[in-house]
């Protein structure tokens, strides 16, 4: 048995485990859907400018809120080392785990895109980008939330290392308003959060145009980031995972 | 589960194993062979070096030099053949506590690379001869400690390994619990799978084992089968002594000054003395003196502990001459 097989049993025994916990509920689902209720009532119309933005926020809190509470959680129990200890490779396991982070990431995502689109008449001008962008966002922000788990031994302690930077990139990212709409000081930042990139390829599968002009851009950009956590995340994996 | 006895063959060899860890030495030139089909206890005060020579073994922990194969295999070049050849059963029951008896082995199967049938099969096989099968839709958990450890035994046999390494299996165990462990390795080790075993327990060692090695400050100090290990105390040194009325530990060991140890079982006194003759002379003197008659005097062989606190203190004695 090959060790894809492997990463997708590591991934179904996750999402058997781990989907109905509290902090994933919290953060994956009711924390955007109060968040968009709330711009909702506020402005009826304005809401579509958000909603993109806030799917990128479901994505971003979802996965790793996931991946966070996966690793530390094994790793505390012991169970990581278990998996340590089967014939698996490193990058097997690390995919077994973004992956089913990815797909809570993208689950939530879609059950707040499906409520929008069915309650407020959110359009959905271009399918394949939306889904494009669920893709590129989730396995970005799941192999983020790894790195960021393995380095510490509690879940909280992961949470409050993942805040640390969730946070700040919800100013920068233009989650509640347009890149075209944000000051022009703030720009050469908000290009360095693969956040920023994610919500532009969401936006333009909602709305049908991309802020940058071209959509090669920002997909480019979101595969770049993905492409450097894939990199990144085996050898931080490796050296951590049994400390 | 049956398999063939190899005991000609060599399971694990390890040739000037070290490890460090910063500025301390865990492992320094440690050397030993395994034999294909026998149980190997390896012994150890704690933070002896004994868990981390199992980490580098089970290819969790890189070492620094040495050379070592399991199952004819180099850790460092093939760690994924070498896992899937091998059952490591840590200090801890680490299972997945949500995920219920029977679900916890077929995953383990599933990433043994068993095949779907073989999988089911085996987990109903094994929750049957670990004596879990009524717990098989119960969360991990939800079992008692000594349950939870036959679990993780089981778990860790899924894949029928050639070599099964037991860190500490029955430390916090209550007795009838470790037994029945006991019992359970003994049955997997006349199955024909090598078991390497650590454990605190000298009694239980020397119950399991057919070959032996003393690990004190990441060095071999003593190895061989328990035999040559006790013949190495040379002449007996434990004292049994039942009296009437019963002798008292202390009163015993301030009497006789070649007592360096006394315990009370069942109104048995046991000794632990430097010199056999003496102590024996002692003894006499101490109960015509205390008003005691001696019902039962036995002079016990040497116990592996015997060799072991033998071994241990010379260490020491090595140790404090160095300095």
């Amino acid at each position: 048995m090959n060790q894809w097989m492997r990463a997708f049993f590591v991934a179904r025994k996750d999402v058997e485990s781990y989907y109905g916990k509290p902090p994933l509920v919290t953060w994956g689902l009711l924390f955007p859907a109060v968040m968009i209720l709330a711009i909702y009532l506020k402005d009826r119309t304005g809401y579509l400018d958000v909603a993109p933005g806030i799917i990128g926020l479901t994505l971003l809190f979802g996965n790793t809120s996931m991946a966070a509470i996966v690793v530390t959680f094994e790793k505390r129990t012991g169970t990581l080392e278990r998996l340590l200890l089967a014939p698996l490779r490193v990058r097997t396991i690390v995919l077994g785990k973004a992956l089913s982070a990815a797909l809570y990431g993208m689950a939530t995502s879609s059950v707040l895109t499906l409520g929008l689109c069915l309650l407020l008449k959110m359009p959905l001008t271009r399918p394949g980008v939306f889904i494009l962008g669920l893709v590129l966002g989730g396995g970005t922000f799941s192999l983020l939330g790894i790195i960021a788990a393995v380095s510490v031994k509690e879940v909280f302690e992961a949470m409050t290392l993942l805040n640390f930077f969730r946070f700040p990139l919800l100013f920068i990212s233009g989650v509640f308003m347009p890149l075209s709409k944000m000051p022009f000081w703030i720009l050469p930042v908000t290009y360095l959060s693969p956040l920023t990139h994610v919500i532009e390829i969401i936006r333009t599968g909602v709305h049908g145009d991309c802020t940058f002009g071209c959509l090669w851009i920002p997909v480019s950009c979101a595969l770049l980031f993905l492409v450097a956590s894939c990199i990144l995340v085996v050898p931080v994996f490796r050296k951590r995972a049994t400390r | 589960m049956q398999k063939e006895r190899k005991s000609a063959e060599v399971a694990v060899r390890v040739d000037g194993l070290s490890k460090r860890y910063g500025s301390i030495r865990a492992l320094n030139g440690v050397s030993f062979e395994v034999r294909a089909g026998s149980v190997f206890a390896y012994l150890g005060p704690n933070g002896a070096g004994k868990t981390t020579t199992i980490q580098i073994l089970a290819g969790l922990t890189e070492r620094n030099a040495g050379e070592v194969s399991v199952c004819g295999l180099d850790v460092s070049v093939d760690p994924v053949a070498i896992k899937s050849r091998i059952g490591v059963v840590t200090e801890s029951s680490n299972l997945y506590p949500e995920l219920n008896c029977q679900r916890n082995l077929e995953y383990l199967g599933e990433l043994y690379g068993l095949p779907f049938s073989t999988r089911r099969e085996r987990a109903l096989q094994f929750l049957e001869e670990f004596g879990l099968a009524e717990k098989r839709r119960q969360p991990f958990r939800s079992l008692s400690r000594g349950m939870k450890r036959r679990l993780t035994i089981a778990a860790a046999l899924i894949h029928l390994p050639d070599v099964l390494f037991l860190d500490e299996p029955t430390t916090g165990l209550d007795i009838p619990s470790a037994r029945s462990l006991r019992a359970l390795i003994q049955r997997v080790a006349k199955q024909g799978t090598t078991v390497f075993l650590t454990t605190h327990n000298l009694a239980e060692a020397e119950n399991l084992a057919d070959d032996v090695a003393i690990l004190i400050q990441g060095r071999i100090v003593a190895q061989g089968t328990v035999e040559q290990l006790r013949n190495k105390v040379g002449e007996a040194k434990s004292l049994s002594v039942q009296c009437s009325p019963p002798l008292s530990p202390e009163i015993a060991k301030r009497g006789c000054p070649s007592v360096r140890e006394a315990h009370l079982k069942d109104d048995v006194v046991r000794l632990e003395v430097s010199c056999l003759h003496s102590a024996i002379l002692e003894l006499a003197e101490l109960v015509k003196r205390e008003g005691n008659t001696i019902d039962q005097l036995i002079c016990a062989p040497p116990s592996l502990e015997d060799a072991f606190v033998n071994i241990l203190d010379k260490s020491r004695e090595t140790a404090r001459d160095r300095t």
